[in-house]
């Protein structure tokens, strides 16, 4: 069962609310003295505490200055937003910190990174669009800041951010434009793993057993063996690497679309197929949200999403399945396992007169002590500090029903980082592709074009879409 | 007195008269009064107007901020627009959308026009209910619909289903997408021809009326020949605002079904909104938007004229 709260869940040795609030508060006002044990994932603190005097000082160098920032709603920057008034105190500093819908923040960020304007001094780098606004140079350039100890210390620690969900932050010569607040894994979510065992199989290791699986189990006890949402470019690519195929030739170098492989064409008929015969009626206008409910509502069996997502399925509040649910790896394809790594983080707009300003909010925002503060009070389980997801407490916190998934995590982001896998999602011109992957996929799964067909028209209109965004096609 | 003499002397010789300094300075009076309204009139409609057919000639693109004035290809948009099968296919279901929702929305506004062509109170009550759908904002009509045609959480679903006709979800059937868009939109808007239809109905004499049930015409003769004749330049105003309100489809578009299956309900405006806001082609989208604001122009002068000859005709 899992610990729904992860202070409760600490031992006697790791940081408590009230001691962690302490040493903060603490540090804000310069009070702290030096050799102040901090056990935990800040580390053994000593030497994070015993510099948080002359920090505090040199963070004061910004008070009076006022900067502007957006973020779109999650439970992240809403759990932020409550905490920048300390941060404001502390640092004298006025943040005006925005939250917007996600489609409606990425719209907005779009255009307004387009203009390389100064009204934001931070925003959030959204995941699909990190390519297309690191690449165009919408975003600064963080190393002189990393670089520069006055600027940040060493405590802080940069290179604490799991490699996966540090893919989308990085240009092309491997400089960092943004930190990671959110680091998600695909993993498969069975809601009800009990129909399976009734039905005398395993969790499913391999496309084959899932098939079988999905077979077996379909309209179970009034249950629909999969559920997936709308966005197939992100639910349908692990298959597609899975069979041995990728979006692109050889990305970021090579963007030549390769939609009409033969593994994508299989991989769409594959899909299609679940689409059309294990699903809830209508899962073709699914959103996440509808796919998350179907599983915690106990008419949806398995599904493939992010953690992030599928967590309120273990929520005895918000689910009827809390009690069984299994998040497991996903099942591997004839080529190998593949699963997804997301991630969203912050980043200075090029256009900035503030960039200094907004560093040291960023540097505040995804620090050791804030995530795990988040972590301790909020139930946050998402970071991206490994110091984080590796310390005992957080793996308390994250079992759910005897599986660890902290450990799952950083498999799963491990296995991006040197597989290299998702540079496919972060090239500048992915949104204009995965509209094509949607729309194949949609076509397939109502039968209105068999899959090659379908993939063929695809690989057509991305080829025609690419050339217009100047990209070199491979005759 | 030389005044007058001179104007009685042009208009005598057929000369236009000249016109007096008095004239000439409320003329010029009357210009520099209306100058302020005419430029704030060309800032805020002519100049976006303008700028986006300037940039319909550019291939611009928000991440290369080298294509904003780049006119090397001026015509390499409206060029790919014609090798565009997605565009052709918007155009083909514009067309089928704009069709059956005008159709549909005239038949059923004068439907229901004419059973509500009568000063009680109780028709009055029910009058105002029926223009609900027209006033609610389109996000709502449009979240309304939503629910309707979704199974999991659906009154129309759990009733079919309880009574043993389960149904599909519409909304991602390619073969009833387009409709579950067209019946969304023809609830919506069928209140806004009913009133127009309505008030043309109480402005119809009854002379022609009377006249016609003496000679013994059936209820159905009278409406055929003689209402239906009358309300003719109504019918077509209100059809021709609807047609070009039916290019304007976005919301349950938005909403229902993302333009999908595949692009089974990709209407044209869509399609430039997802080319511009999704992929930043905004040069391209450009050339898509001029198409369609000169299509608009065109329908319109077409019904306008259509509309005109019928008035002269009356």
């Amino acid at each position: 069962m899992r610990k729904r709260n992860l202070t409760k869940s600490a031992d006697d040795r790791s940081v408590s609310r009230r001691k962690f609030l302490g040493l903060t508060a603490a540090a804000g006002v310069g009070a702290v003295a030096a050799g102040v044990e901090a056990a935990g994932p800040v580390g053994k603190g000593s030497a994070l505490f015993a510099q948080a005097p002359a920090r505090a000082g040199a963070a004061r160098q910004f008070a009076g200055i006022t900067i502007n920032g957006a973020m779109f709603q999650h439970s992240f920057s809403a759990i932020l937003k409550e905490y920048v008034p300390e941060f404001e105190q502390k640092t004298g500093m006025k943040v005006n910190l925005e939250l917007q819908a996600f489609p409606v923040y990425n719209q907005r960020a779009d255009l307004e990174l387009s203009t390389k304007g100064s009204g934001y001094d931070f925003l959030n780098v959204t995941f699909i669009y990190s390519g297309r606004w690191i690449g165009a140079g919408w975003f600064a350039n963080l190393e002189e800041f990393i670089k520069d100890p006055k600027l940040t210390p060493p405590e802080w620690d940069a290179a604490d951010f799991a490699g996966g969900p540090m893919v989308p932050f990085k240009d092309a010569k491997g400089d960092r434009h943004g930190f990671p607040w959110l680091g998600e894994v695909q993993a498969m979510t069975v809601a009800q793993p009990d129909l399976i065992e009734k039905a005398g199989m395993k969790l499913p290791e391999t496309y084959d057993e899932l098939m079988k699986v999905l077979a077996a189990t379909n309209d179970k006890e009034g249950v629909k063996a999969y559920v997936t949402h709308k966005t197939h470019h992100w639910m349908w690519v692990h298959f597609l690497h899975g069979f041995g195929g990728n979006v692109f030739k050889d990305p970021p170098g090579n963007l030549t679309p390769t939609l009409d492989s033969p593994a994508a064409i299989q991989a769409a008929e594959f899909y299609a197929n679940i689409l059309r015969n294990y699903c809830p009626e209508g899962v073709l206008s699914y959103t996440d949200d509808q796919m998350v409910a179907a599983q915690a509502q106990g008419r949806a069996n398995i599904s493939m999403h992010t953690l992030s997502w599928t967590m309120p399925v273990a929520d005895p509040k918000k689910s009827k399945v809390a009690d069984k649910v299994a998040y497991v790896m996903p099942p591997a394809g004839p080529k190998g396992l593949f699963p997804g790594v997301g991630s969203h983080g912050l980043g200075i707009p090029i256009g900035s007169r503030k960039k200094e300003a907004a560093w040291e909010f960023i540097r505040w925002a995804l620090s050791k002590e804030t995530i795990w503060r988040m972590v301790k009070e909020r139930d946050y389980t998402s970071p991206c500090r490994p110091s984080v997801l590796n310390h005992p407490d957080f793996k308390k916190g994250m079992t759910f029903n005897g599986r660890d998934l902290a450990v799952l995590s950083l498999k799963i982001f491990e296995m991006a980082e040197k597989g290299g896998y998702m540079k496919y999602r972060t090239v500048p011109v992915f949104p204009q592709v995965g509209d094509k992957i949607n729309k194949a996929i949609e076509v397939v799964a109502t039968k209105q074009m068999p899959a090659e067909a379908a993939m063929k028209q695809a690989q057509a209109e991305a080829i025609a879409d690419l050339k217009k965004a100047g990209i070199k096609i491979d005759a | 007195m030389s005044t007058l003499s001179q104007y009685g002397a042009e208009q005598g010789s057929g000369v236009p008269p000249r016109q007096t300094r008095w004239q000439v300075q409320q003329r010029r009076d009357l210009l520099c009064g209306l100058m302020p309204a005419l430029a704030v009139l060309a800032v805020v409609t002519l100049a976006p107007a303008v700028y986006l057919v300037v940039t319909s000639f550019t291939p611009l693109n928000l991440t290369l901020p080298a294509t904003a004035w780049n006119f090397s290809d001026p015509v390499g948009n409206y060029l790919s627009l014609l090798r565009d099968r997605r565009f052709g296919n918007s155009v083909w279901v514009q067309f089928k959308l704009s069709f059956f929702t005008v159709v549909l929305q005239l038949l059923i506004g004068l439907a229901v026009a004419m059973l509500l062509n009568a000063r009680t109170r109780f028709v009055e009550a029910v009058r105002t209910t029926f223009l609900i759908p027209m006033v609610l904002p389109p996000i709502v009509v449009a979240i309304i619909w939503k629910v309707l045609y979704t199974p999991d959480i659906s009154p129309v679903h759990w009733f079919l289903k309880a009574i043993g006709h389960p149904m599909g979800a519409m909304i991602t059937s390619p073969d009833y997408a387009l409709w579950s868009i067209i019946i969304a939109d023809v609830w919506e808007w069928f209140p806004f021809t009913m009133l127009m239809l309505l008030a043309a109905l109480q402005m119809l004499p009854d002379e022609p009326l009377e006249a016609a049930r003496i000679d013994g015409a059936t209820y159905w003769q009278v409406f055929w020949f003689v209402i239906l004749p009358l309300l003719r330049p109504a019918i077509l105003v209100a059809g021709l605002f609807r047609l070009i309100d039916s290019i304007k489809a976005f919301p349950l578009i938005y909403i229902l079904t993302d333009g999908g299956p595949g692009t089974v309900t990709e209407v044209t405006n869509y399609y430039a909104f997802v080319q511009a806001f999704n992929f930043s082609y905004l040069g391209f989208s450009s050339a898509i938007t001029v198409v369609m604001v000169g299509a608009t122009f065109f329908l319109s002068w077409l019904v306008v004229r259509m509309v005109g000859t019928e008035v002269e005709v009356e």
